[in-house]
C-alpha cells in the first residue's frame, strides 16, 4: 500500500523523519519496502502564475507567457496548449533538472536559457511528465488555486510516499488512518482522525434491505440530493494520483478517497438509475447478468453476492460496481453504500470473476463491519464540502449482530514463558494503552491474569500470544537476550539413508563426478523417448518398472513439460546432459534425488531415494598424456566397482539386462546378495537423440534404488591380519569358449584357488592366431599369501592344480600352456 | 733408486686418478695400479727379486704408495659419484610448468554443500536431521499449520495441486509440514531441522524459481522461548556468514507462529552501511520464524499450556547465493557445469 507521508503526518503528529518512520513500522511488522521520493530533485522551480499570455511574433503555434513567481518574474516560450491567464503554474528556472517531455524513456536534462525562433526565453511552464510526475505531456500542469505563489514546488508539491507490505492478519492497517494509528501507538505521537459529519437526516429502512444476512454484516445506506457532478479539486486529485487511483469525478473520487483513508469500499451509485430507488442485497438469481464498470458483462453464479435494485443486479457486492448505474455528470441523487462482506464470499467471486479490485483486496482480509459508520459519515463530510448544494435527505443503518470488543484472558507470565524475558507491569500497560487495548480487571487464582478488551479493529488478536508479539513488536525485539535451549538433551541420530546418501555423493564426487538437481518433473512425452520406439512409455523406466496406474501428475502444472513426477532419474539426467554437451566434451555428472512411484489415487507416492549417474561424450580429454577417447560402459562400471563396494555394498554381480531404453548387448543388471539393487547400460542412440544429444556421442547411465541398497545388507568393515610373508604372483592365461563371461571363469579361478589368493586381477583378454577359433584366452596374475607362513613351491603347484581343475569342471576352461 | 721409481708411479697413478671421470675409468685405473696384476701388486710380488738390503725400504715404500693410492681413489671414486649423480639430474630435469596428470575429482552441488553446512551445525547443537514427502497432504501443508482452506493466508503460497480424488494432494511449498509429521510422530523434547525439495507456482525470474530447497528447524519442549529462538539463530547465523554479524528480529506473520518474527544479519557487503545487495537498508533477512502457534501444538495433540516450541525456515538457494554472491537463482537448476564447477571444494 502506497502511504503518502504528507497524508500521514496531518493524522500522526510526529517529529520522526520519514526514514525513522519507515525503520519503525518495518520493524514491528509492517514492511516499508521502499521509500519514493517525489520531487527530490526539483530545484529552482517555483509555483508562479500566468499573468499574460502573447502571441509569439515568429511562431503561430507558439506563444509567450509571463509568469510571476514572487521573486522571478518572467517571460517565457512555450507550446502548451491548455495554458491561460490567472493559472496557478510550475515555474522552472535555467539550472532546473527535467524529464525531457519527447523522450519516450525518462531522462533528466538541465534546463537552460534559450532563443525560441528569436525570442529568449529564460525559464519554462512544465508538464506533469517533466516533472516526473506521470507521463502526461498534452499541456503544462496546471496547479490548485490556492497554491502560494513563489513556493518552491518542492515544499508544495514534493512528498514521500512509503511503500508498506501489508502482511494478510493486519487488515487494519490497510488505510491512511490505520497507518496512522499504528505510529501513534509506536512512537506515542497522538493521533488526529479525520473530521466526520454526524448524519442527521431521518432514517429510512426501505433504502435497503439485508436479504442474505449470512453474507452481508452490516449496510450503511445514506441518500443525497443536491449533487454536483464535476471534477474533483486539485488536492483531491493529486492524492488520489499519489496512491496510484485515477481521479474520474467529485463523488466517485470521494469514495475512493475514504477508502484509501479508512480502509472501508464504498460505492455510490445514481439513485435515479435505481429501480425502485433502493438496493437489496442479496444472491444472484439463475441467468442473471450484469455489465461492470470496466465494461464486461458478466454472468453472475447463484452464489454470487449482488447489491441489486428493486429488479435487477446494480453492483458486485465488495467487487465492483455495474456501469448503468455510475454516477454519470448528469446525476444529481446518490445512494451511497457502506456495507460489510463475508470475506469468503467476496473471494470466491473475485477469484470466478478474475477481478480483483482494491475493494475486493480489502474484504477479503475481514474488515471490521465497525468501520462503515465511520466512513459513510467522512464521504458525508467531504461531499457537503465539495457540493455545498449537496444534503443527506435519508440514511440507514442495518447492522443486527453488532460486533463487540474481544475480552482475552491473559495470565501475566505468558510474556515471560514465550518470550524469556519479562517487561514491568506498567511497561505492558503502557503498550496496551497505546495500541488502544484496555486491562479491564486482573484476577489472581494462583496465577495472575489480567482480562484485556481489544478493539474491533484488531480482529487479529485473539489469544494470548497474540498479546505477547504485540508487546514484544512495540517494546521492541531489540531487548531480546540471545540464549541457546535449556533442558532436557535429544539425542541425534543419524538417518541411515541419509547417511548412505551423503556417501554415495562423496564417492561419486571422488570419481571424478559431478552433483546436478534438476528439476524432478517430466511430461508424457519424455517418458515415451524412453522406448526404443518412442511411441509407448517403456514397461521399465530407467531401474523401475511402469506402475499400473497412472503417474503422480500435476492439476495445474506451471509448463507441460513438467507435469509429472518423475518415475525414474534417467530422464532429467539425460536431458541434462544434453543441456551439458553444448558447452562440454566430457559429461559426467550424477543426481541423487527422489523417484515418485503412484500408490493410488488419494494415497501420497512411494518417494524413493534414488541415485542416476550418466556420463557421455569423452571419457579422457586429449592433453600431453591421454589420448583424447568416447566414454563407454566401462567407464561408468568401473567407477561403480569402486564406489558401490565401499559403501559396504559387496560382493557385485553384473548380469547381462534386456532394457527398452539400453543397447542389448551392453547393458547389464547389477545384483547384491540375489537383489537387483540398480542397472547399467549404454542408452540406445535413439533414446539419446530424443533428448537432444547428439548421435555422435555415446551415453551410458546407471540408476539405484537407495533403500534397497540398505535392504540388501551394507557390510561392516573387515580387517584381516597383514601377512608378514612375501607373496606370491603367478599369472594364469585361461582359454575358454567365447561365450563365457569372464565374471565365471573368475569366480572358477577363486573357487580353486581359495582364502589363499588374495587378489586376482583380469589383466588381458586375447584372440588370435595363437589360440583356437572360437575362443578367447582371459590371463589373470593372482597374489597368493598365507597369514602365517611363506607357501613353498608344492603348496603353489597345488594351488594351480585345483585351479585348473575348477576352470575345467565349472568353465570348460584350459591352462593356454 | 727404489724410492725414485716409487715416486714417478705415485706421480702417474694420481695424475690418472685425477683423469679418470667415469666409474668406468676408476675400474680400470684400480686394475691397472691396485687390482690383482695392478702394477703395485705387480712390484709387490717382485720385491723377492730385489737384493734383501734394499727390501724393507722399497717394501714399506710400496706399502705406503698403495695405502696412499687406496685413499686417493676411494676419495675420487665418492667424487665421482657425485658428479655422475649430479649429471643425471641435471639430463632429467623438466619444465616444472608442465601440466601435471590430474586425477578427475567432481563437485558437489552447491545446495547440497550448503544443507550439509547448514544441518552440520545444527546437528551439533543437538538438532537431529529428518526428512519428508514432497507430496504431500493438503491437509499437513496447510490446515494442520493453522491456514485454513480460503483464508487469504493461502494466496501467499502459490501451490502446485496433484490430481486426486477426495483428498486434497499438493507439492509442498515449503517444508513445514514436517512440523506437524515430526511432531505427531514423537513425544517431546523435539528438535529437528528438515531439508527438502520445495514447489511453487511461480514464474521464474533472477530471484524466484518454482522448485527451490528450504530447511526447516523445529524446538519443542517445556521451556523453549524466544529468547533461545533468538540465541540458536544468532549462532547459526554467525558461524555461517562470520562471527562478526548483528542480528535482528523484526515482527512478521506467518499463520503457524505466534509470535512470528524474520531474521536478518547485517549485510556482510557493506557492513550495515547499505548496499545493492541488502537494498540499502543494511540488514538482509534470511529466513522466517516464531513461536509454534498454540493451535498447531493442539492440532499434533500437544498440550499449549505445557510446552512451548519454536520453528523457523529458510530458503537455500538464498543462502547461496548470498555466501558466495550468486547473481541470478535460475543457475542452479539449469545444470551448467560450468557454474557447478565453480563450487569445487572438497566434500567436508
Amino acid at each position: 500500500m502506497k502511504v503518502p507521508m504528507r497524508w500521514l503526518r496531518e493524522l500522526v503528529a510526529t517529529d520522526l523523519s520519514t526514514e525513522e518512520i519507515a525503520e519503525r513500522l518495518t520493524l514491528a511488522g509492517l514492511e516499508v519496502e521502499a521509500i519514493e521520493r517525489i520531487g527530490a530533485h526539483w530545484e529552482h522551480i517555483y509555483v508562479g502564475v500566468v499573468e499574460r499570455v502573447e502571441p509569439h511574433p515568429n511562431a503561430d503555434r507558439l506563444v509567450l507567457a509571463t509568469v510571476d513567481a514572487g521573486q522571478h518574474r518572467l517571460t517565457v516560450v512555450t507550446g502548451a496548449p491548455n495554458i491561460a491567464v490567472g493559472q496557478k503554474v510550475a515555474l522552472a528556472l535555467a539550472g532546473a533538472k527535467l524529464y525531457d517531455g519527447h523522450s519516450a524513456d525518462w531522462r533528466l536534462v538541465t534546463l537552460k536559457p534559450a532563443t525560441i525562433r528569436g525570442v529568449r526565453s529564460e525559464g519554462m511552464v512544465c508538464s506533469e511528465k517533466e516533472l516526473g510526475l506521470s507521463e502526461e505531456h498534452e499541456g503544462i500542469m496546471v496547479l490548485d488555486p490556492d497554491a502560494p505563489i513563489g513556493m518552491p514546488l518542492r515544499d508544495y508539491l514534493g512528498d514521500e510516499i512509503l511503500e508498506v507490505a501489508i502482511t494478510p492478519n493486519r487488515v487494519d492497517a490497510f488505510s491512511i488512518v490505520g497507518i496512522a494509528r499504528e505510529v501513534a501507538a509506536l512512537t506515542g505521537a497522538p493521533l488526529r482522525l479525520p473530521e466526520l459529519a454526524p448524519l442527521e437526516a431521518p432514517v429510512d429502512p426501505t433504502l435497503a434491505t439485508i436479504e442474505a444476512t449470512d453474507l452481508c454484516y452490516r449496510f450503511v445506506g445514506v441518500a443525497l440530493e443536491g449533487i454536483r457532478v464535476a471534477p474533483s479539486p486539485w488536492w483531491l486529485r493529486r492524492r488520489l494520483q499519489l496512491v496510484g487511483i485515477r481521479p474520474i469525478n467529485n463523488v466517485v473520487d470521494v469514495t475512493n478517497y475514504v477508502m484509501v483513508e479508512w480502509g472501508q469500499p464504498q460505492h455510490a451509485f445514481d439513485r435515479a438509475k435505481l429501480r425502485g430507488g433502493r438496493l437489496v442485497v442479496r444472491r444472484a438469481r439463475p441467468g442473471e447478468e450484469l455489465e461492470t464498470l470496466d465494461h464486461v458483462r458478466r454472468a453472475l453464479s447463484v452464489d454470487t453476492l449482488v447489491i441489486a435494485d428493486a429488479e435487477r443486479p446494480v453492483g458486485i457486492a465488495g467487487v465492483m460496481g455495474g456501469l448503468d448505474s455510475e454516477i454519470t455528470d448528469e446525476t444529481t441523487s446518490v445512494l451511497l453504500e457502506t456495507a460489510n462482506f463475508d470475506m469468503l464470499s467476496i473471494r470466491r467471486t473475485a477469484r470466478a470473476q478474475r477481478l480483483r479490485t482494491e475493494a475486493s483486496a480489502r474484504f477479503e482480509r475481514g474488515l471490521d463491519p465497525n468501520l462503515a459508520l465511520p466512513a459513510a459519515q467522512r464521504a458525508v463530510r467531504l461531499l457537503t464540502e465539495l457540493i455545498p448544494s449537496c444534503r443527506v435527505i435519508a440514511f440507514v443503518d442495518h447492522y443486527p449482530h453488532p460486533r463487540r470488543p474481544a475480552r482475552i484472558d491473559f495470565p501475566r507470565g505468558e510474556i515471560q514463558r514465550l518470550l524469556g524475558v519479562d517487561y514491568p507491569d506498567d511497561v505492558v500497560r503502557g503498550v496496551f494503552q497505546r495500541l488502544g487495548f484496555s486491562v479491564l480487571s486482573e484476577r489472581t487464582d494462583g496465577r495472575s491474569v489480567w482480562v484485556v478488551e481489544v478493539p474491533t479493529y484488531r480482529s487479529d488478536v485473539t489469544i494470548p500470544a497474540d498479546l505477547v508479539e504485540e508487546v514484544a513488536r512495540v517494546v521492541g525485539y531489540d531487548t531480546l537476550p540471545e540464549r541457546l535451549p535449556v533442558g532436557q538433551t535429544v539425542p541425534v541420530e543419524i538417518d541411515p539413508e541419509l547417511r548412505l546418501i551423503r556417501q554415495i555423493q562423496n564417492g561419486l564426487v571422488a570419481a571424478g563426478v559431478h552433483e546436478v538437481i534438476t528439476y524432478p518433473m517430466v511430461d508424457d512425452e519424455s517418458l515415451r523417448a524412453l522406448s526404443a520406439s518412442g511411441e509407448e512409455v517403456p514397461e521399465r523406466l530407467g531401474f523401475y518398472t511402469r506402475p499400473p496406474i497412472d503417474f503422480v501428475r500435476a492439476r495445474n502444472p506451471i509448463r507441460p513439460e513438467w507435469s509429472i513426477m518423475r518415475p525414474t532419474l534417467i530422464a532429467t539426467l539425460l536431458r541434462n546432459a544434453a543441456e551439458q554437451l553444448k558447452f562440454n566434451d566430457r559429461v559426467a555428472i550424477f543426481e541423487t534425488g527422489k523417484v515418485y512411484l503412484p500408490r493410488g489415487s488419494d494415497e501420497l507416492p512411494d518417494e524413493r531415494r534414488a541415485v542416476g549417474c550418466l556420463l557421455a561424450g569423452s571419457a579422457t580429454l586429449r592433453d600431453l598424456y591421454h589420448e583424447e577417447r568416447p566414454v563407454d560402459f566401462f567407464d561408468l562400471k568401473g567407477i561403480l566397482e569402486e564406489v558401490l563396494p565401499r559403501l559396504g555394498v559387496r560382493p557385485l554381480v553384473f548380469r547381462p539386462l534386456a532394457h527398452p531404453s539400453l543397447h542389448p548387448g551392453r547393458s547389464a543388471e547389477i545384483v547384491h546378495h540375489d537383489r537387483t539393487i540398480g542397472i547399467l547400460g549404454e542408452v540406445l542412440v535413439t533414446v539419446a537423440e530424443r533428448f537432444g544429444i547428439p548421435p555422435q556421442h555415446r551415453t551410458v547411465v546407471a540408476e539405484f534404488d537407495v533403500p534397497l541398497l540398505l535392504e540388501s545388507g551394507i557390510e561392516p568393515v573387515t580387517v584381516r591380519p597383514v601377512s608378514r610373508y612375501q607373496p606370491v604372483e603367478q599369472d594364469f592365461a585361461i582359454v575358454v569358449d567365447e561365450n563365457v563371461p569372464a565374471a565365471e571363469v573368475e569366480a572358477a579361478l577363486r573357487a580353486g584357488a581359495g582364502p589363499l589368493a588374495v587378489s586376482i586381477r583380469l589383466f588381458d583378454v586375447y584372440r588370435g592366431p595363437a589360440i583356437p577359433e572360437g575362443k578367447k584366452s582371459l590371463a589373470f596374475r593372482v597374489i597368493f599369501s598365507a597369514p602365517d607362513r611363506a607357501l613353498s613351491e608344492e603348496e603353489i603347484q597345488r594351488l594351480r592344480e585345483r585351479i585348473e581343475q575348477q576352470v575345467k569342471r565349472r568353465v570348460k576352461g584350459e591352462f593356454r600352456r | 733408486m727404489g724410492s725414485e721409481r716409487t715416486e714417478q708411479l705415485r706421480e702417474r697413478a694420481l695424475r690418472e686418478l685425477h683423469e679418470a671421470s667415469s666409474q668406468e675409468d676408476l675400474a680400470r685405473w684400480h686394475a691397472r695400479y691396485l687390482g690383482r696384476r695392478g702394477e703395485i701388486t705387480q712390484q709387490l710380488r717382485e720385491l723377492g727379486t730385489l737384493p734383501a738390503e734394499e727390501r724393507p725400504a722399497v717394501g714399506r715404500a710400496l706399502n705406503e704408495l698403495k695405502e696412499a693410492l687406496e685413499a686417493a681413489y676411494e676419495s675420487r671414486e665418492r667424487q665421482v659419484r657425485e658428479l655422475e649423480l649430479a649429471a643425471r639430474l641435471r639430463a632429467e630435469a623438466v619444465d616444472v610448468t608442465l601440466p601435471g596428470r590430474k586425477p578427475s575429482i567432481g563437485t558437489l552441488h552447491p545446495v547440497t554443500q550448503m544443507i550439509r553446512e547448514v544441518t552440520d551445525i545444527f546437528a551439533h547443537l543437538g538438532f537431529q536431521v529428518v526428512e519428508g514427502p514432497e507430496v504431500e497432504y493438503g491437509y499437513y501443508a496447510f490446515d494442520a499449520l493453522n491456514i485454513p482452506p480460503e483464508h487469504p493466508a493461502r494466496d501467499v503460497w502459490d501451490t502446485i495441486f496433484i490430481r486426486s480424488e477426495q483428498k486434497e494432494i499438493v507439492l509442498r511449498p515449503h517444508t513445514s509440514p514436517m512440523q506437524i509429521r515430526v511432531m505427531e510422530r514423537r513425544k517431546p523434547p523435539v528438535r529437528v531441522v528438515v531439508p527438502g525439495r520445495c514447489y511453487r507456482y511461480e514464474a521464474v525470474d533472477a530471484t524466484h524459481e518454482w522448485h527451490f530447497h528450504q530447511i526447516e528447524g523445529l524446538a519443542v519442549d517445556e521451556r523453549i522461548t524466544m529468547a533461545d529462538l533468538k540465541g540458536t539463530l544468532a549462532e547459526f547465523a554467525r558461524q555461517l556468514f562470520g562471527r562478526e554479524r548483528r542480528v535482528r528480529f523484526r515482527c512478521d506473520f506467518f499463520p503457524f507462529v505466534e509470535p512470528g518474527v524474520d531474521f536478518a544479519i547485517d549485510c556482510m557487503f557493506c557492513r550495515g552501511e547499505g548496499c545493492r545487495v541488502c537494498g540499502g537498508s543494511g540488514w538482509i533477512e534470511i529466513l522466517g520464524a516464531g513461536m509454534v502457534h498454540p493451535q498447531v501444538l493442539r492440532n499434533v495433540g500437544y498440550d499449549p499450556d505445557r510446552y512451548t516450541g519454536w520453528a523457523f525456515g529458510m530458503g537455500v538457494e538464498r543462502l547461496v547465493m548470498l555466501k558466495y554472491g550468486v547473481p541470478d537463482i535460475r543457475y542452479f537448476y539449469q545444470g551448467d557445469l560450468r557454474f557447478l564447477e565453480q563450487f569445487d571444494r572438497i566434500p567436508v
